[in-house]
């Protein structure tokens, strides 16, 4: 084999393995954050709207029906998706594991701790744990997912200050930062 | 140098799988940039030195295939680049 020969081998495969090491793609998880950006949005509206007076107390049960619907969109999905003939790559996978980890302590803690945090303090946990994944998404070149990021924790920060909108900022977070990401990711992709 | 690797195309298929749980032939027909006649036979080469494993399934009622890198494909490619790396030090 010639030196050049052997060179160009080398940068071929330096360069296949780059390219697929360092964009961590989302062309299968954007619908989830659609989906869950628009059903937490929701549920902080009808907080909202509840706490104000505006909604009766009943419609809370819509925004556990709408939790609902996302966790089964969420099971068939994932199902679907799992029966593709093309795999996922170890960094879909990693982010995958940080994903289920993040959302998974935030829902313990939010289900375990509903003595110490009040109504929209769960909220906020939730954003908290959503703010991680997108952050962890923009560590890998993708600004859309750290704009995301930024918008969900600028909206904690906003709400502090108006406490009496509170649940309208977060939900703003919610439908802006995490399924505006998701949405975003869906056009890049046409 | 590992022979079975000494092909770009080869090359670039195992170098695709190293960072894939698994692969599907459209995918990896798409990064290696071959036709589908060159990797098919490639790929049959890299399934029969036990390279790459190929497993067929069904998805929406078509038959396609999949691949992954076994261990032994993965430290046949991880020995061929320190091989390629020590003949260019070797050579400049």
């Amino acid at each position: 084999m010639e030196p050049a020969d052997a060179r160009e081998h080398l940068e071929m495969a330096e360069r296949i393995v780059a390219a697929s090491t360092r964009e961590l793609s989302m062309r299968y998880a954007a619908p989830f954050f659609v989906v869950w950006g628009l059903a937490s949005g929701t549920v902080c509206l009808i907080y909202q709207l509840i706490a104000t007076g505006i909604a009766p107390p009943w419609t809370q049960w819509i925004g556990v029906g709408l939790l609902a619907l996302a966790v089964v969109f969420s099971a068939v999905y994932g199902r679907i998706s799992s029966k593709s003939a093309c795999g996922l790559t170890f960094l879909q996978r990693e982010f995958l594991n940080v994903l289920w980890i993040a959302m998974c302590v935030a829902f313990v803690v939010n289900v375990g701790g509903w003595n110490i945090f009040p109504l929209f303090a769960v909220s906020a946990v939730w954003a908290v744990a959503a703010s991680i994944v997108l952050f962890y998404i923009g560590l890998h070149e993708n600004r859309r997912a750290l704009a995301g990021g930024i918008v969900l924790v600028g909206s904690i920060v906003v709400g502090n200050f108006m406490p009496s909108i509170v649940g309208y900022v977060l939900a703003a977070g919610f439908y802006i930062g995490y399924a505006g990401f998701g949405i975003a990711e869906l056009l890049a992709r046409v | 140098m590992d022979e079975f690797l000494l092909s770009k195309v080869r090359l670039g298929i195992v170098a695709a799988l190293l960072s894939n749980e698994w692969m599907s032939f459209a995918a990896l027909a798409e990064n290696t940039q071959a036709t589908g006649g060159n990797l098919g036979a490639h790929l049959a080469k890299l399934v029969e030195a036990g390279y790459v494993e190929e497993e067929k399934l069904f998805v929406s009622r078509r038959p396609q295939s999949r691949y992954r890198l076994t261990r032994r494909g993965r430290d046949a490619f991880l020995a061929h680049v320190k091989q390629l790396q020590s003949f260019l030090q070797g050579v400049s």
